[in-house]
């Protein structure tokens, strides 16, 4: 072969597989996840996100946000390419990406952004939008939020799962087909596209090929909605779906066993944890901080997360989750029986006390408060399990009604502030006392615009509530699920403190 | 006559404007919806803001009042959780529960009243026994148990049939089975039972002295009789079967009106609750007036007694 012949030989090569690219970038299969909570049409419609991490397994493959978590990035920009703080902090500046397009064709532009913003009506928008002063288009492609006054969390609230309210929907399709016409037919700048939905069934949606980070790999996504967690196993077994979410103990066990099938764990920000609500009482015996000491030295939490969630959970030292934003960790409580004991005897309590109720709900306080009780009595703490359906307990939780203990558990998106004005400040939802010290730095921490500083007092504040033995944190739940044979790219614990698959653009099926 | 249907009517009325006072009230014990629409630790503003969304802000007699109008302009209201109209959400499970009903009423009566008659005729024999075990099991083993061993068996261990979710034949044969059988087993007793009290009477000792052959006895003179309370019963079940099927769909996600009220009790969705309730209420309290009126259609004494 001459040299030319050779160029001539390699340039053919060169542009057959330059033609054959593109072909190759078509999405193409079907990937098909059992999940295991009802869809609702209010999950596509950002509006009316209910402040639970559940919607954004829709959301993130219909819609898309300003600014949002992403593999890597907490804060990852999106549809805004940048943005800007003002000194004073009263003034946020989006820089948007242009060319971005909705399903529909139609351009995204700042009116999108400020409708968006002004029509979400979901959690925590009386808050947001008491915070905000006004939204302002400077030009198409730029929007400016000015606030009532600094507000360190405005990011964390816009920006974040904690509302819906960056994600942007399309203003002139809203407007034309309502709000009810909206969840029957979404119309986003996701990756993917809405088919058809049966409401508790399926939902199908197919990829957007003009989706502006990258047009996805696989052609279809299918979520098909199985209650039952035993046949959600078996569907994933058969190759009837390719991944099932939330399988637990003994089938996660058979799930691990099982050849083909892979155990994919991931984590949102979510604790259950013990609430000592006798401790302002100088009658009860909790009133005692060794007593609460001894709760905690009591607690086997590596014997329970291996019991229940073979050992994948992250054990709790703190009511915070150790994803969130400004979390102190606090030095962990080592099993320690022996020192429980002791401290119940200096307490006062050789012989162990009768120490009421522990109530919690029906899910996590049978799964998770049965082995805390078996602890807490090895130790003669002598206490009774007290499982409420999960409405009633934390109507009574909120209502203050339950007494002794109670297992508390959340996965309210948000950061340490946040879950603590809710549990250990006075005025909180699901706090049952304060301590003024306490009140006085979380109130100077609101108002704190320098990161470092405010750190410095939320630290503080969450050694102060660990020295005071406020609680008795267990464990951070992992969210267990199945991936079959045939994903190479699952999506699962690709975005941290995300429980689902995705980014959906980035997944992939073998041999594609 | 005339008086007689107007009255039964009335009936029928009074008890579905009952049924609707009682599911109302009733599911309004169970406590605050909204809790469950948010995630724990939400704020009281959120709460309330769910509760206004849902109407739930205003006073009971006011919410009664309005879906008292509601109904009577044939709207059923809008689904908590889905945010849908409930009617839209009914109509679109009905389908599929008509057709595993349909499915495992066919079963159901299939093996029931073959295998009742059989244990009939060779009573405190070797079928009647067999019978008797194969009713005591359906009527005590738990149907989500033999709908997870059916799964295992039939789809994981054998790959024979689908493990869940509707669309072909072959996804209606498990739950079908599953659903079937506790009928099965009830149809059976009773066919028994009833073959076993007609296959005493006079008439038939009199067919048999007559010498029939004991096939057209049994055909003929006994079944027809002993068929009637069994059909009836059948009527009744095939509407328990289409609105309360929960736990076989839960285990089968069957896209039917059980699990659409599984998912409304377990959302404390009222309306969906309210209802799935209502209009299986309806379905037996029309079912009931037919059957009232074609009693009295066959026998007229009832028409004067009631």
């Amino acid at each position: 072969m001459t040299r030319s012949r050779a160029y001539s030989f390699i340039l053919a090569v060169a542009v057959a597989i330059a033609a054959a690219a593109p072909a190759a970038a078509e999405p193409s299969g079907q990937m098909t996840w059992a999940v295991h909570v009802s869809l609702a049409p209010t999950w596509f419609d950002p509006a009316e996100t209910p402040g639970i991490i559940t919607p954004f397994m829709v959301l993130y493959a219909l819609h898309d946000a300003l600014v949002k978590p992403m593999p890597g990035n907490a804060m990852a920009p999106s549809l805004a390419e940048s943005w800007t703080m003002s000194k004073d902090g009263l003034t946020y500046e989006f820089v948007l990406r242009k060319g971005v397009k909705f399903h529909n064709g139609d351009a995204m532009t700042a009116e999108d952004v400020k409708f968006s913003f002004e029509r979400y009506r979901g959690a925590s928008s009386a808050d947001l939008k008491a915070k905000v002063a006004r939204v302002d288009i400077v030009d198409p492609y730029r929007v400016r939020f000015t606030l009532k006054r600094p507000w360190p969390d405005f990011l964390t609230f816009y920006a974040t799962p904690a509302t819906g309210a960056a994600w942007i929907v399309p203003k002139k399709y809203v407007e034309k087909v309502g709000d009810d016409g909206f969840k029957k037919a979404p119309v986003g700048a996701g990756p993917y596209r809405f088919v058809s939905f049966k409401p508790g069934v399926e939902l199908v949606l197919e990829a957007f090929d003009g989706y502006w980070r990258k047009t996805p790999s696989v052609k279809t996504l299918v979520f098909r909605v199985i209650p039952d967690e035993s046949t959600r196993l078996a569907a994933l077994k058969r190759g009837e779906v390719d991944i099932a979410y939330s399988i637990t103990g003994p089938l996660a066990e058979e799930l691990k066993r099982t050849p083909g099938l892979t155990l994919a764990p991931t984590f949102f920000p979510f604790t259950i944890w013990m609430a000592f609500t006798e401790q302002w009482d100088p009658k009860s015996p909790w009133h005692d901080k060794r007593v609460r000491l001894a709760a905690n030295y009591a607690i086997d939490r590596q014997g329970i997360n291996q019991a229940v969630y073979l050992g994948y959970s992250k054990l709790a030292y703190s009511f915070v989750p150790q994803g969130m934003e400004y979390y102190w960790a606090p030095p962990p409580y080592p099993y320690d029986p022996k020192r429980a004991t002791k401290l119940l005897a200096e307490a006062g309590y050789p012989n162990g006390f009768d120490a009421g109720e522990l109530s919690g709900d029906m899910i996590y306080g049978t799964a998770i408060g049965e082995p805390v009780v078996n602890y807490l009595q090895a130790v003669g703490i002598r206490i009774r399990l007290r499982p409420l359906e999960r409405a009633a307990f934390y109507q009574e939780l909120a209502e203050k009604k339950l007494r002794f203990v109670v297992q508390n558990g959340s996965g309210a998106p948000g950061n340490a502030p946040t879950r603590i004005e809710v549990n250990a400040v006075t005025g909180g939802r699901y706090a049952y006392g304060a301590y003024p010290d306490i009140d006085g730095l979380f109130s100077e921490q609101a108002n704190e615009m320098n990161p470092r500083v405010r750190r410095q007092l939320l630290d503080k504040i969450q050694q102060m509530i660990h020295e005071r033995v406020m609680f008795g944190p267990v464990i951070e739940p992992a969210f267990l699920n199945g991936v079959g044979a045939r994903p190479a790219v699952h999506g699962l614990g690709l975005i941290k403190n995300h429980a689902y698959s995705a980014p959906y653009e980035d997944l992939k099926l073998k041999g594609k | 006559m005339k008086r007689f249907i107007v009255k039964r009517l009335g009936y029928a009325v009074l008890s579905l404007l009952l049924l609707s006072l009682t599911i109302f009230l009733l599911v309004r014990l169970t406590g605050d919806p909204s809790v469950l629409l948010v995630e724990p630790g939400a704020s009281k503003e959120d709460l309330a803001a769910v509760r206004v969304q849902l109407g739930l802000d205003r006073p009971i007699w006011v919410q009664y009042g309005q879906f008292m109008s509601s109904l009577a302009r044939g709207d059923l209201g809008h689904s908590f959780y889905y945010r849908t109209p409930v009617l839209e959400l009914y109509l679109t499970r009905l389908p599929h529960s008509l057709l595993l009903a349909a499915a495992a009423m066919v079963f159901s009566l299939l093996v029931g009243i073959p295998s009742g008659i059989i244990a009939a005729v060779r009573v405190n024999r070797w079928w009647d026994s067999a019978g008797k075990i194969f009713a005591l099991l359906g009527l005590s083993l738990p149907s989500f148990w033999v709908g997870l061993v059916m799964i295992l068996f039939f789809s994981v261990y054998l790959g024979w049939l689908p493990s869940s979710g509707s669309g072909t034949a072959l996804h209606v044969i498990m739950p079908a089975f599953a659903l079937g059988w506790y009928f099965a087993a009830a149809h059976m007793r009773l066919t028994r039972s009833s073959m076993l009290e007609v296959l005493g009477s006079e008439y038939v000792k009199l067919a048999r002295l007559k010498g029939l052959p004991e096939a057209l006895v049994i055909a003929k003179h006994a079944f027809k009789n002993a068929l009637i309370p069994v059909v009836t019963l059948a009527g009744i079940n095939l509407v328990i079967m289409v609105n309360v099927a929960v736990v076989v769909e839960t285990v089968f996600a069957w896209p039917g009106v059980g699990r659409l009220l599984y998912e409304g009790i377990a959302f404390r969705d009222f309306p969906v609750v309210q209802a799935t309730v209502l209009i299986g209420g309806a379905m037996i309290v029309i079912v009931n007036f037919f059957v009232d009126i074609l009693y009295a259609v066959i026998d007229p004494r009832i028409r004067y007694e009631r």
